[in-house]
């Protein structure tokens, strides 16, 4: 089924660029330059990404979003010419699913998108986790126990650890994995899923789990490795 | 609790003038009036003769000469005239009647005053014979004319009108000096600043050293006005830089075009090149907004050890170096109270820095100990080092150092208004060999 993109942009070259680019990767694009168009294209049919600009003529990025979240929950992500230090301003983007400071590169865009699209397939189609001999996963308790041993981990180092394990070999993107696990849009400064990763390493180490390794992917994110069935 | 000690001031002012003006009005004045009630020396000594005749009258011509006396004063005078004994008995022929007596009530002596206060009415003055005062006196009611005239108008105008308005005008001079002199101070020095002369840091308003609130108000506008200087300049060397840092990636992209290149080498280039004005934007306008929002930043425990991997990660990547040459010493006990994402990014500067200053093979180290409700975490590289006088020079943005061939001069200045963000220091110190980059954050209780 071919995967359906909005696309609300106003600058022109960044708008045909930005379709050219999504339709060489099988989406049907809707492209529209205004605040407005983009409105009564959310009315007629439904999207499975929105890809929404901050600053546009007429109605703005901001309120188009807050009409769109009346008719439905269609992942939107958000970009904008702000500067990276509005990053931090939080609430600023409350609502959009993803946000992506410009300048940036296709490769940063189409992991977002993938990330979004990803999370919407899996609440559809929840994963079944394969089983390990050696570590018991305990999801009341939110903790991981080997050898008797309890690793002690947060709900957040749990939930991480969960969502790389359902699909070990598979490199997860940051953008994906911050909405997962700590369920915010990933920025460029953000270090709060590094410092999970390392956390969870060392906890995984002191109480004895050789063969879950989770490695850093230079570009793409983590990947969880199980040395044992590798 | 504000103290308000202009407050106390004003008062102290303003009861000290309503106390001068009560004095002054109750001693000068009353004195002022109350010698004017008095008989002046020529008029005693014309009424004493009258006394003199008097009693000349009495002794040598007895009750008839003194009859006749009083007839004639009487008329001379136009007044009513008696001459009496010891016992107020009248010494004339005719005896006194009852009015008459009823004169004798209230008499007053030569020196004392005067006035026609009690009952609408010239006194009665008693003038004892000079030479035989226990023989007798005389009495006669002041004539109209000796009448001492009182506080004439004038002097009314002068005593409860032009003296309070003079000190009330000196009052007014005395406050104006201490408020509106000062404000004109500050006036100049705001329209100083209205023509742009801000660099001028001018003489330093006299006005700060006062401790009462024109003091307060004199800190505060120069506070205002440091602050407005300092971010002038902000934007002066924003502007300068930027300017000059944007057209060096933007000539080297304009040459790379202009020539011959392989589409995979002209794709690198402008790979390159973009990536460098993105970083250069990005750093200024997050130095930016670090030194004008000051923002308040959340923070929350963090373990230093597990930032220091994840950085470590990102820096190996980078630049090839095998993760046994970034070595950090602390452990997991190393736990501060700070915002994650700044003293990260702190950090990441300081590393990049020692990694791109680091000789072949060097090594990168990182300890820390902890100091009461502190941690010094220090950063160790063994590359050259920097100048002792260029140890602070290096946090200023924009600074470059002569051996330096990369980078915009950013990273530093960042790293130190992240950790000062913190409630912590940045500084550096040179070591044996290489730099060493201190830094003391919170613990985290």
């Amino acid at each position: 089924m071919t995967p359906t993109l909005l696309l609300v942009e106003d600058d022109a070259r960044l708008r045909n660029d930005l379709d050219l680019h999504f339709q060489k990767r099988g989406f049907a694009v809707t492209a529209c330059q205004s605040g407005n168009q983009g409105l009564a294209a959310v009315r007629t049919s439904r999207f499975d990404l929105v890809l929404l600009d901050i600053m546009l003529p007429g109605m703005d990025g901001l309120s188009l979003l807050e009409a769109l979240r009346d008719v439905d929950d269609t992942p939107v992500m958000l970009m904008s010419a702000l500067g990276a230090e509005q990053d931090r301003i939080t609430g600023f983007t409350r609502g959009a699913d993803d946000y992506l400071p410009k300048p940036f590169s296709l490769a940063e865009l189409d992991a977002r998108a993938n990330a979004l699209l990803r999370r919407t397939a899996r609440l559809h189609a929840p994963q079944t986790l394969g089983e390990d001999a050696a570590v018991q996963f305990d999801d009341g308790l939110q903790d991981v126990v080997h050898a008797n041993q309890q690793a002690g981990l947060t709900c957040s180092e749990y939930r991480l650890l969960m969502t790389l394990r359902e699909r070990p070999g598979e490199a997860l993107s940051k953008p994906f994995l911050y909405q997962q696990v700590l369920h915010r849009i990933y920025t460029r400064l953000d270090r709060g899923l590094d410092v999970h990763v390392c956390n969870l390493r060392r906890k995984l180490a002191a109480i004895g789990v050789q063969h879950l390794q989770i490695q850093a992917v230079r570009g793409q994110g983590y990947i969880l490795i199980d040395v044992n069935k590798a | 609790m504000r103290r308000h000690p202009l407050l106390w001031k004003l008062a102290f002012l303003q009861i000290s003038f309503c106390l001068l003006l009560t004095w002054i009005i109750w001693t000068w004045g009353v004195s002022a009036e109350r010698s004017t009630y008095f008989l002046d020396q020529a008029d005693r000594l014309y009424l004493a003769r009258y006394a003199q005749q008097a009693e000349d009258a009495w002794r040598n011509e007895g009750h008839a000469g003194v009859e006749g006396f009083r007839r004639r004063l009487s008329s001379e005078e136009d007044t009513w005239v008696a001459v009496i004994g010891p016992h107020l008995e009248s010494l004339g022929i005719t005896p006194l009647s009852a009015l008459e007596s009823s004169h004798l009530t209230f008499m007053r002596k030569l020196d004392w005053p005067m006035s026609r206060r009690l009952q609408d009415e010239l006194p009665f003055v008693s003038i004892e014979f000079p030479d035989a005062p226990e023989q007798g006196r005389l009495v006669m009611q002041l004539p109209e004319r000796l009448l001492p005239s009182g506080l004439t108008p004038w002097t009314h105008v002068l005593s409860h009108g032009v003296m309070p308005t003079l000190l009330a005008a000196l009052l007014g001079l005395l406050i104006y000096r201490h408020l509106v002199v000062p404000l004109n101070h500050l006036r100049d020095r705001a329209d100083s600043l209205r023509a742009d002369d801000l660099d001028s840091d001018g003489p330093g308003l006299p006005l700060m050293h006062r401790r009462d609130e024109l003091g307060e108000l004199a800190s505060a506008f120069e506070h205002m006005a440091d602050r407005l200087r300092h971010s002038l300049n902000q934007q002066r060397l924003l502007l300068r830089t930027l300017s000059h840092e944007l057209r060096t990636p933007l000539a080297r992209l304009r040459i790379a075009h202009d020539s011959e290149l392989s589409p995979e080498q002209l794709r690198e280039r402008l790979d390159r090149e973009i990536g460098d004005m993105q970083r250069l934007l990005e750093d200024t306008l997050d130095l930016a907004w670090l030194d004008t929002e000051r923002p308040q930043l959340p923070t929350e425990p963090v373990l230093m050890l597990s930032i220091w991997e994840a950085l470590c990660e990102d820096a190996c990547f980078e630049s090839g170096w095998p993760t046994q040459r970034l070595i950090c010493l602390l452990g997991t006990d190393c736990c501060v109270q700070v915002h994650l994402d700044s003293i990260a990014q702190a950090l990441e500067n300081l590393l990049r820095n020692a990694i791109r200053f680091s000789p072949e093979h060097g090594k990168i180290t990182l300890t820390g100990w902890r100091e009461d409700d502190r941690w010094h975490l220090c950063l160790q590289d063994e590359g050259p080092g920097v100048a002792e006088a260029d140890l602070e020079r290096i946090f200023v943005p924009y600074q470059r150092l002569d051996n330096s061939t990369e980078g915009f001069g950013l990273g530093l200045a960042i790293a130190r208004r992240a950790v000062e963000l913190q409630g912590g220091r940045l500084w550096a110190s040179n070591g044996q060999p290489g730099l060493i980059m201190h830094m003391t954050l919170p613990v985290s209780s």
